[in-house]
């Protein structure tokens, strides 16, 4: 079958301390510092953003009936597809991952009804409480009209979204599709993580990329940022929100032989903060590559959320690039090369990998 | 309740209720096009209305009957005004 | 590009567990929608729905939904013979919108009312629509690709959609898909306010049709490639020949007026199977009963098949609509239509909508032998999908 290369031609974030395209987040990685800590619900601290810079990206009378995450996902997405000048005319598919999605909406929309019974229900809330209100949003503020998905997993959505995103392209299926993650951090979610006992560091934000067929891309004289050389996703055995035994990866193993076989020579992982998934996520990648090459998670720095997962895949570019892997202890950067590995493992046993090179 | 109270508690429901700025809301004139689409219009579409029908429900204890088409009331504040007093019938 | 069939299917609808009384219900034009029993509708003009009747197996530690799901999972597997071997590679895509929401509305409600109830933490686990997969993959031992769709009223039948992708990709040789909903209060509620329920079972197509009425349950399918279907010597229900997916990109609840995602979701599924319009003999509709849809459904068929010739139903006529399950329900529908050459009814049709340009099979089922037939799924925020399904024997 058609397996065609697919490059990164645009990358848009958003979150408490990266607001831009691919020179903002490369600026960010140069010199990474960790985002401010707020207490959320119970007090548990996290990474949130500023009102401010929200207010500053979509345009208020747009803005009247989009959501918080709403927003969060449209202007990450604007700034990837800004950056890319991919023509969403041409056929532009859309995959959002996310945790959460838009619970702020929900609750709001149950609240209506407990206050003030049928009378307090809000048609406007009500398409929110759908999981695929960010996509379904976005696809009207970035003209996407191919397949729009909205996929749902814990810890990894937004590697899920980018893999997802790269065999939509590498199969032939769409020439150019924007895929990333997004997450906000409401006060009852936080209580809810507190109960389920989420130790995770937890952060907000969206980050997207536009990926392209290569020749595609090439054609039309894109710039290219970097290039997906195999993705794949599979499961683990594991109780559900559980931390599972096995270690034997087959979704690393797909995505390197997709990218022939070639050894990373550095890894973004999903370490979170989730001291049990953590360790489970070590001992996958050494069993599957033996010696574990200098890897980063940015999971400490920024918080854990949907959007992360893509970000490290943008990050994973610009490490490749410049052969500079950011310390998570703010330490200085480790001197690296090769293509690298984009690693997640989730809770309940989602499980994406991903090979990111130079183009 | 006269057209200028029924006109008073739409603008609140335009805040509270579609999500309005204050200040736009307090811009809108009685014969300012509500429905999108019109010249000089506040830009509302089918969800606004129907969002606002529930709130001009529990607000004028009318009742919006969807299969009428009610369109020509939602033209302005000053039609749709009319309309709430006409239903309510004398106070 | 390897052809994808069906090789299991597994239901658990308004008639209650398993594919045969699905079937038998659908073929006699039975209507489900009842007055509803597991919420509260008071002070609301709707009051009925189409819930599962009898208790759900599985352990009343798990949501509704996922009682559902796992009782459809497990018959489709069953109904294929899969293997403990085969399950480790089989793909699990799942279509989902309420999650275990049901639960976790219990609690919110008791929380607002000051009470801390028991099974809080366990309501909290489930309620993301991605919990369904981890309970089938972990109890069912599936170990290939997983994910969770969610594209509002469409999800189920992009789930069939996507793991068809995954076996023509060559990623794996074998999926499970399909499409889960429980009753929940905030689906309820939400159509209420939206003035989109009817307060009688739902006509779709009807020229008096008043709005939709909401069901629940679950369906999923074993989805593998020919060649392994063959070399296993199993039962071919149908082929998965084509889908389209595509987006409006026009509203968060409203279709685009001209249908033009309908239309282009119809054409790429024709095109991806390699079929023209004429060789299309069923369409089952998206048909929700709201006077938008079926109107703007019913133009952008006719605009791909001409008017006419197709025969086209509803069955959420019967069923209601089950959310994020009524992609997989209808997907399960339209293939026994196939295998069984009878057309579902469109069961509450009564007085046909002239504007609506089709033969939309009112009342009773009808006996007709068709080579291909589409199953539209059109989902808020314009979330379209087409799944077309050929006849075993083609």
């Amino acid at each position: 079958m058609d397996r065609r290369a697919v490059v990164v031609t645009g990358v848009g974030v958003v979150n408490s301390v990266v607001v831009g395209a691919s020179p903002a987040l490369g600026a960010w990685l140069a010199q990474p510092r960790a985002a401010a800590r707020v207490a959320v619900g119970h007090g548990r601290p996290a990474a949130r953003l500023p009102e401010a810079t929200l207010a500053g990206l979509v345009d208020p009378a747009e803005g009247r009936r989009l959501s918080r995450v709403c927003q969060l996902t449209i202007a990450a997405a604007r700034l990837a597809v800004a950056e890319s000048g991919v023509d969403p005319a041409c056929g532009l598919g859309l995959v959002v991952g996310t945790e959460l999605g838009d619970f702020t909406s929900t609750i709001a929309f149950a609240d209506g009804y407990l206050a003030r019974g049928a009378a307090g229900l809000s048609a406007l809330l009500f398409p929110n409480t759908v999981m695929n209100t960010m996509a379904a949003t976005t696809a009207i503020a970035v003209a996407a009209r191919e397949l729009a998905l909205t996929l749902n997993v814990p810890t990894v959505a937004g590697e899920l979204a980018v893999a997802r995103g790269f065999a939509a392209v590498a199969s032939g299926r769409v020439d150019a599709v924007l895929a990333g993650g997004v997450d906000e951090l409401d006060p009852l979610v936080a209580e809810m993580l507190d109960a389920l006992g989420d130790d995770a560091v937890r952060g907000e934000g969206a980050t997207f990329l536009v990926l392209e067929a290569e020749a595609v891309a090439r054609a039309r004289g894109a710039a290219v940022l970097g290039r997906i050389d195999g993705a794949a996703w599979r499961s683990l055995a594991a109780r559900p929100w559980g931390v599972g035994r096995r270690a034997e990866s087959r979704a690393i193993d797909e995505a390197r032989r997709r990218a022939g076989g070639r050894v990373p020579g550095f890894v973004y992982a999903s370490a979170s903060g989730d001291a049990e998934r953590d360790g489970w996520e070590s001992r996958v990648l050494a069993a599957a590559l033996g010696d574990v090459p200098p890897a980063a998670s940015l999971g400490a720095l920024l918080g854990q959320h949907g959007g992360l997962g893509a970000l490290r895949v943008a990050a994973a570019a610009w490490t490749a690039r410049s052969g500079l892997l950011p310390d998570d202890a703010g330490g200085p950067p480790a001197r690296v090369s090769g293509p690298g590995l984009v690693h997640g493992l989730a809770r309940g046993g989602g499980h994406v990998a991903l090979m990111v090179s130079a183009a | 309740m006269e057209a200028k109270e029924v006109i008073d508690e739409l603008k609140t429901i335009l805040v509270a209720r579609l999500k309005f700025d204050p200040r736009r809301a307090a811009e809108v004139a009685e014969t300012t096009p509500l429905p999108k689409g019109v010249e000089g219009s506040i830009g509302l579409d089918s969800l606004d209305f129907i969002e606002l029908s529930i709130a001009i429900e529990e607000k004028f204890d009318v009742v919006m009957d969807e299969s009428e088409d009610l369109s020509a009331h939602f033209a302005s504040f000053d039609t749709l005004s009319r309309f709430i007093v006409g239903r309510r019938g004398p106070a | 590009m390897r052809r994808v069939v069906v090789t299991g299917l597994g239901a658990v609808t308004p008639f209650g567990a398993g594919i045969k009384p699905y079937w038998a219900g659908l073929a006699g034009g039975a209507c489900a929608i009842r007055p509803l029993t597991l919420i509260d509708a008071g002070g609301f003009r709707c009051r009925i729905a189409a819930e599962v009747p009898g208790a759900t197996g599985g352990s009343p530690r798990r949501s509704r939904a996922d009682r559902l799901a796992l009782g459809a999972a497990l018959e489709a597997l069953e109904d294929a013979g899969l293997t403990a071997a085969d399950r480790a590679d089989t793909a699990l895509v799942t279509g989902a919108v309420g999650g275990g929401m049901l639960e976790a509305e219990a609690w919110y409600w008791a929380r607002a009312r000051g009470e801390r109830p028991p099974g809080w933490a366990a309501a909290l686990r489930a309620i993301l629509p991605g919990s369904h997969a981890e309970t089938l993959g972990h109890r069912l031992g599936l170990g290939g690709p997983r994910h969770t769709v969610v594209t509002a009223c469409s999800s189920g039948a992009v789930a069939l959609a996507e793991a068809a992708d995954l076996i023509a990709d060559g990623v794996v040789d074998v999926a499970l898909a399909g499409g889960v909903d429980a009753m929940t209060r905030m689906c309820f509620m939400g159509f209420n306010a939206l003035k989109l329920l009817d307060p009688e079972p739902c006509r779709p197509f009807d020229r008096d049709r008043r709005g939709m009425s909401i069901g629940e349950g679950a369906a999923f399918v074993v989805l593998e490639t020919a060649e392994r279907a063959r070399a296993r010597g199993v039962r071919v229900y149908a082929e998965l020949a084509g889908h389209g997916m595509t987006t409006d990109a026009f509203h968060v609840t409203a279709p685009e007026p001209e249908g033009d995602g309908m239309v282009r979701a119809m054409r790429a599924a024709l095109a991806a199977a390699g079929e023209s319009a004429a060789a299309v003999g069923y369409v089952n509709a998206h048909g929700t009963a709201t006077s938008q849809n079926d109107r703007i459904e019913a133009r952008a068929i006719a605009r791909v098949f001409g008017e006419g010739r197709l025969l086209v139903s509803s069955i959420k006529s019967m069923i209601g609509h089950t959310m994020a399950a009524a992609g997989g329900l209808e997907a399960v529908a339209t293939i026994l239509t196939l295998t069984e050459a009878l057309i579902p009814p469109t069961a509450t049709l009564v007085t046909p909508d002239p504007e609506v340009a089709f033969d939309c099979v009112p009342g009773v089922a009808r006996e007709a032998a068709v080579e291909c037939a589409i199953s539209n799924s059109f989902g808020f925020g314009g979330q379209n999908v087409t799944l077309l399904f050929r006849h075993a024997a083609s």
